[in-house]
């Protein structure tokens, strides 16, 4: 991750967070304590610089694109009951895999058809509790219509929904740093993979290492999302770009053939 | 839609997407719902409760579909003449020829349309054996 002088006092807060949170008066002192990694404090540290805000349907034009392109031309070479593995790394807490899972209810009518995986992965295992528990908030919800929030969650009182249970168990969490490649690999390969507005964090040797694991992470021929702001073209050349109507992406090339 | 008001539905499958795929085309129909994750969970949510029909995917752990229903049929118990529709990917003959003489009611290949789905459950809700 790389800080700019602009963001010196979002690095400051969170680091005064950490301070009043293990009863550190001095930042040496802290530093000293997040040294010798006592009580896990090297992964709140972490966790407290990464950021979490999303909400559900974000950058939607994608979802479309995933059900209208990128499935129909998935399942060309599958076979009914085949699986279908999707990764959304990160996943923050969990909007953007469960948007999948309800976009494809929606608006995949194959969605019976195929054994869907949805992953959802991130690096700040509070956010990957948060997730697994599914309850959101007003903000979170503002982009779902009614009836899909009726659908599809149940309402807890105080402005907070959860989601309902059949679609937490359709997803499964795990924690993964996308610039380690043990923790990569284990995920195995999907189909399609949502990585949105987290290569903009890190400089150009963890990106064009994350590039890489990512590349590895998908079957050939599968695709990769980023935000709408993100270029894969800048970063690697291993990827094909793909314009579909509804947005570009990215795509693992097939192998070759000998 | 009317018709189908208080008609208990079971779901049996093990992905809880298709479940809730299949959940929301009945509910939005009128039926009430259950779901059960095998066919083992199944038979013990029938023995309790009284439903109108279930709808059964055939590839399962623990219990399968076929498996399911055969076991279903061969009991004398007050709820083994339950209709029973089976879903499976396999549209091939194999699969629908033994789910007819394991004693299924009906075979939907999947994709099965949510549309479908209502209208088949309609039509089999508490039809004969």
């Amino acid at each position: 991750m790389v800080f700019t002088e602009t963001k010196r006092y979002y690095v400051e807060r969170r680091i005064t967070e950490r301070m009043v949170a293990t009863s550190n008066p001095s930042f040496s002192g802290y530093f000293a304590y997040l040294r010798s990694e006592l009580r896990d404090e090297v992964e709140q540290f972490i966790n407290a610089f990464t950021v979490n805000e999303t909400y559900f349907y974000r950058e939607d034009h994608q979802l479309d694109c995933l059900s209208t392109d990128l499935l129909q031309e998935r399942v060309a070479t599958k076979r009914p009951g085949d699986p279908i593995r999707i990764w959304s790394v990160p996943c923050s807490t969990g909007e953007e895999p469960y948007s999948i899972a309800i976009w494809l209810l929606e608006n995949w009518k194959e969605v019976d058809a195929y054994d869907i995986e949805i992953v959802g992965s991130d690096i700040d295992t509070r956010v990957l509790e948060a997730a697994a528990e599914g309850i959101f908030g007003k903000r979170a919800l503002m982009r779902l219509s009614p009836e899909l929030v009726g659908r599809y969650f149940h309402e807890l009182g105080d402005d907070r929904w959860q989601i309902l249970d059949d679609l937490r168990q359709s997803v499964r969490f795990s924690r993964v740093n996308l610039i380690e490649t043990r923790e990569t690999r284990p995920q195995g390969r999907f189909d399609v993979i949502f990585c949105r507005n987290v290569l903009i964090y890190f400089d150009d040797e963890s990106r064009r290492v994350a590039a890489e694991n990512l590349y590895d992470n998908l079957m050939p021929g599968g695709f990769i999302c980023l935000g709408h702001t993100e270029s894969m073209s800048r970063i690697s050349p291993l990827f094909e770009v793909c314009r579909y109507s509804g947005a570009i992406v990215y795509r693992r090339p097939q192998e070759l053939r000998a | 839609m009317t018709q189908n008001a208080g008609k208990r539905i079971l779901i049996v499958d093990d992905a809880a997407l298709v479940r809730t795929y299949y959940r929301t085309a009945l509910e939005q129909s009128g039926f009430l719902v259950e779901e059960a994750l095998n066919g083992l969970e199944a038979l013990e949510k029938l023995l309790m409760q009284t439903f109108d029909l279930a709808i059964v995917d055939i590839n399962m752990p623990h219990m399968d579909g076929i498996t399911f229903v055969r076991t279903l049929r061969s009991k004398e118990l007050p709820v083994s003449g339950v209709p029973v529709l089976i879903t499976s990917t396999e549209a091939g003959p194999q699969d629908a020829a033994a789910a007819r003489s394991a004693g299924a009611n009906f075979y939907l290949v999947k994709p099965v349309r949510q549309e479908t789905l209502a209208e088949y459950a309609a039509i089999f809700c508490g039809a004969p054996r």
